[in-house]
């Protein structure tokens, strides 16, 4: 598989292993805190668990944003220039799945904001 | 050797095919020769594909009617309160070999199955990449599959649910061994669904029609490549489970044991994690399916195709984000449980996305009321019941009124009878006419769908009600008078009504399914895809070249071009069976892989396998010693013949394109193999360093406990050096085996002979340096930890040992040089791997509990 070819896969499902590395910190994260009763730490007034949840949201969808518009930048461009199917596939897919990520993402990092973090 | 580079302009138009007609003389005789399966007791050593596939298929749909058997006596067990048919004791081992079996034994072996025979097919390639891992994978689970069903008729079949909860299963309160033969048989048979998964990976992968690029890979082989990913992924977590529960109750080492620092919710985790994409995992082939049945039906392109690809990918990750929605009744905070209840809806969204795109593709043609798309609808209207009251349960506060109640069991049977018994129906009654002289009858197929979709509504619509007026689950029989005698006689005749549907079939099969070697029943649906051309015990006579999704449909002469060995490889380059193995990408043909013919080795090794963990549960150590040794010899015997090197020049295809026999590296399938090989070892470790972790959360201030003491920092440091020094041996062995020369002396056996001494030297001072504290596994959690991590270590330390004696023996034979040099990348490999996996564990055991200073 040669490099290229891998950053176009990367680039397809990087949405997804972004919203799965948020998945992951934010659950660790709140077990861990809550497991061990440090939940109650603040910083600049705002709880850790609910400001864990809130930047690691914020860091995966932008990330999943960036993917998305790159994914949509080579699927315009490869609309213009001749490309193999393959790489079209690729680009498209890409489009598809990041901008589900966007949302699976977001619906994620919503409970911050309406439950109590240790409850 | 790397393969050439290849022209790009290789996918050609109709009237240009890579090769002339006539063909030469006797060149389908040595195919047909080649590819020919052994005939009296010797025919079970075949590894065809389409000969493994059908036995294997036919295995899987035998546990299916046995275990619909046991959910028979248990329907007949509740259809009157206070009956006493079955005692409590044997319908608790019913219910678990129920679930059990249908999961385990039915379930995933038969999409596996199924695979196995249409893969190849569907992909127009002469075989799976590894037959005789296909033919290993089926003896294992045949053997040991009816060796644990056979323990019912014994009072030894396991008893504690078909997810084993401790402590119920520890054995404090399960001494019997009834629970070991859940763990090892089942652990065991896990194996061989994970030896199944490489095959497929890299059959998706490497064995497709010259120009079959992902964008027109059929959406079974999608559906298949995601299935086996997630197999890959999630099932180390329970092979991880069964084996600390089976250290557990053998050498008491309290994973699970709270009163020593373990946690039964630990069990719950790993369980899960495996056991909720299990259900995805079933799923997602079955979609597959249903994403080839409805276009021939509708005899019109799947419409968003895309779409469905997306759904299949976003399905399979976010899967994998589900498990804890089984837990929502152990007292998580709501914060995490609501992470879970996000993702659980979530997935509804790409299950829609497949339900419209098959709904839209039936809209947008002429849906043919035949067998499979009746079983088509049915599992439309079931699975989408079964998907509405998984987002009822899915949401937590609902999840705690009807936890544990036959509300569950009623959404479970319509999510996977649903989501993957009927569109196995389907599939058999759609595909019988590539592997039978005889479709089977629309009329009797009609009376089997009419009795099995009734009788699924009947026996488990009512469940709903049952379960909500409070009636649990698993109890063997309930009082008079509470609301529940009614509701449980209709689902015991609804129960019946199944069987009969099935007791048709099989009547259908009997009368109907005749094996066919060349002659089969043809493409009697009008389909679009590569497994309706024309085939033998090779495959297709030759390996075309395809230009669409829809290859049958935009190239009508295909069929008959492909028979008359116009195509690629339309003969054998090598005299031998042979596949052609493409770019991953786009198809391209890379080189001519050597297919291994029949061999009793693959038998024998799954038959020693399966003695080897059987007789361990019935503590015949020494005997189950002597069949693990025996079995390990039946693998190098059959590895042995592998690997054959460059047996002749490049050869041509056709078309003017020249491709290797023979390459190594990267391009090699058996490296990808030993890759995934490799993601599935990561994820056993990483499965146990999350173990770790979470007994480090339940105990806090005893980690380790205060009467323990790390060993001093100078062990780990020299065990570090020691898998770094083998490692560098090993790059500096690979280095030696480059150059054209072959007979160039080169020091290889001595370099890998040092490195085997470093590596397990490594793991032994490892070893030496916890047991010189006093460190007991038997005493703490902390303890059971470092051991199975350590354990673990020496498991794959003593492998890379066999491996790394195999590769000098190999090398000291006469088959292992600068060009035939595959069975050293996958030693090299796997020795990379574990060194690494060594220097983890030890950062971990030795870092870890100083980084946190015992908090």
């Amino acid at each position: 598989m040669s490099g290229a070819r891998t950053l176009q896969v990367l680039l397809a499902l990087g949405g997804m292993i972004a919203w799965a590395v948020q998945f992951t910190i934010i659950y660790g994260v709140t077990s861990t805190l809550c497991g061990r009763g440090w939940a109650d730490a603040t910083i600049f007034g705002i709880g850790i668990v609910p400001l864990t949840i809130l930047t690691t949201t914020l860091a995966t969808l932008s990330a999943a944003a960036i993917l998305l518009a790159v994914s949509l930048r080579e699927d315009r461009r490869l609309r213009i220039r001749p490309a193999s199917a393959t790489d079209s596939f690729l680009s498209h897919a890409g489009v598809l799945i990041n901008g589900f990520s966007l949302v699976a993402i977001l619906w994620n990092g919503v409970p911050a904001f309406i439950l109590p973090a240790c409850a | 050797m790397n393969a050439p580079e290849l022209p790009k302009s290789f996918e050609r138009r109709e009237t240009e095919f890579p090769n002339p007609l006539p063909r030469p003389e006797g060149e389908l005789d040595a195919l047909k020769k080649a590819w020919k399966a052994p005939k009296g007791l010797s025919f079970i050593t075949a590894v065809n594909n389409t000969y493994v596939g059908l036995w294997y298929v036919g295995t899987a749909f035998l546990f299916f009617i046995l275990a619909g058997i046991l959910s028979l006596i248990m329907r007949v067990q509740l259809a009157v309160p206070e009956n006493d048919l079955v005692s409590h004791n044997l319908y608790n081992q019913l219910f678990t070999m129920h679930g059990t079996v249908m999961m385990f034994l039915f379930a995933v072996p038969a999409v596996e199955a199924a695979s196995v025979y249409l893969l190849p097919n569907m992909q127009a390639a002469r075989d799976l990449p590894f037959p005789r891992l296909s033919a290993y994978a089926f003896w294992a689970y045949f053997v040991g599959g009816l060796v644990f069903f056979g323990t019912i008729f014994f009072g030894m079949s396991p008893d504690g649910g078909w997810f084993m909860y401790p402590p119920l299963t520890s054995t404090k309160y399960s001494p019997a061994e009834n629970a070991d033969w859940w763990l090892l048989g089942i652990g065991f048979i896990e194996i061989s669904a994970i030896a199944g998964a490489i095959e497929i990976i890299v059959g998706v992968m490497k064995t497709r029609a010259v120009g079959m690029s992902l964008d027109k890979l059929p959406v079974y082989s999608w559906a298949m490549l995601v299935f086996a990913v997630m197999i890959v992924i999630g099932f180390p977590a329970i092979i991880l489970g069964t084996l600390l529960l089976e250290m557990e109750r053998a050498f008491d080492w309290p994973f699970f044991i709270a009163e020593r620092g373990g946690d039964p919710l630990l069990w719950q985790h790993l369980f899960w994690f495996f056991g909720h994409p299990e259900v995805y995992i079933i799923f997602l082939p079955a979609t597959g399916m249903v994403s080839m049945i409805v276009p021939a039906m509708a005899q019109t392109p799947l419409v968003g195709y895309r779409l469905v690809v997306l759904a299949l990918i976003a399905t399979g990750f976010l899967s994998f984000g589900l498990w804890v929605h089984h837990m929502f009744a152990t007292g998580l905070p709501k914060m995490s449980l609501s992470f879970f209840s996000a993702a659980s809806t979530a997935v509804a969204v790409p299950s829609g996305i497949q339900v419209f795109a098959w709904i839209a593709t039936i809209a947008s043609g002429r849906m043919k009321l035949t067998t499979p798309s009746l079983f088509v609808i049915g599992f439309l209207f079931i699975f989408t019941l079964g998907g509405l009251t998984g987002v009822m349960v899915a949401m937590a506060p609902f999840d705690w009124q009807a936890h544990d109640s036959y509300f569950v069991v009623a959404h479970l049977h319509y999510v996977l009878i649903g989501g993957m018994v009927f569109p196995l129906f389907a599939a058999i009654y759609y595909w019988v006419p590539v592997a039978s002289k005889r479709a089977l009858s629309e009329r009797l197929g009609r009376w089997v769908f009419g009795l099995m979709f009734l009788g699924v509504n009947v026996t488990f619509l009512p469940m709903h009600i049952t379960g909500l007026i409070g009636m649990p689950r698993r109890v063997y029989t309930y009082p008079v008078g509470m609301g529940w005698d009614a509701l449980n006689l209709v689902s015991t005749i609804g129960a019946f009504m199944i069987a009969a549907g099935v007791a048709l079939f099989l009547v259908d099969i009997a009368r109907n399914f005749r094996f066919a070697g060349e002659d089969n029943a043809g493409n009697v649906w009008n389909a679009s895809t590569l497994e309706w051309l024309p085939n033998g015990n090779y495959a297709t006579r030759s390996i075309p070249s395809v230009v669409s999704r829809d290859p049958l449909w935009d190239q009508p002469n295909l069929s008959k071009d492909v028979e008359d060995g116009r195509y690629y490889l339309p003969g054998t380059a090598t005299g031998g069976r042979e596949a052609l193995v493409t770019s991953p990408f786009d198809a391209r043909p890379q080189y001519i892989l050597q297919v291994p013919g029949p061999g009793w080795q693959p038998v024998l090794a799954a038959v020693f396998t399966a003695a080897f963990f059987l007789l361990l549960t019935v503590k015949f150590v020494f005997t189950a010693v002597i069949c693990g040794i025996l079995a390990l010899g039946c693998v190098i015997w059959w590895l042995w013949e592998t690997d054959p090197g460059p047996v002749r020049p490049p050869a041509d295809i056709g078309g003017g394109i020249v491709v290797p026999v023979y390459v190594t590296g990267p391009m090699n399938h058996s490296w990808w193999a030993m890759i995934v090989l490799m993601v599935v070892s990561g994820m056993v470790f990483t499965c146990l360093i999350f173990s770790y972790l979470f007994l480090w959360l339940v105990n806090p201030g005893a980690w380790p406990p205060q009467d323990i003491r790390i060993p001093d920092w100078i062990w780990p440091a020299v065990s570090a050096f020691l898998y770094c020094g083998s490692a560098i041996l090993i790059a500096v062995a690979s280095r030696q085996l480059r150059g054209e020369d072959r007979r160039k002396p080169r020091p290889v056996p001595i370099l890998i002979g040092v490195a085997l001494l470093l590596v397990g030297g490594a793991s032994a001072v490892d070893l030496w340096a916890q047991w010189q504290t006093d460190l007991s596994p038997s005493a703490h959690a902390y303890g059971a930890a470092v051991y199975a991590i350590t354990s673990l270590q020496i498991f794959f330390v003593l492998t890379t040992l066999v491996m790394g004696i195999y590769t000098i023996a190999r090398w000291l034979a006469g088959k292992l040089d600068t060009v035939r040099r595959t069975t050293f990348d996958n030693t090299m490999l796997f020795w990379y791997y574990t060194a690494g996996q060594g220097l983890v564990g030890l950062l971990v055991v030795h870092g870890f509990p100083r980084l946190t200073g015992g908090v």
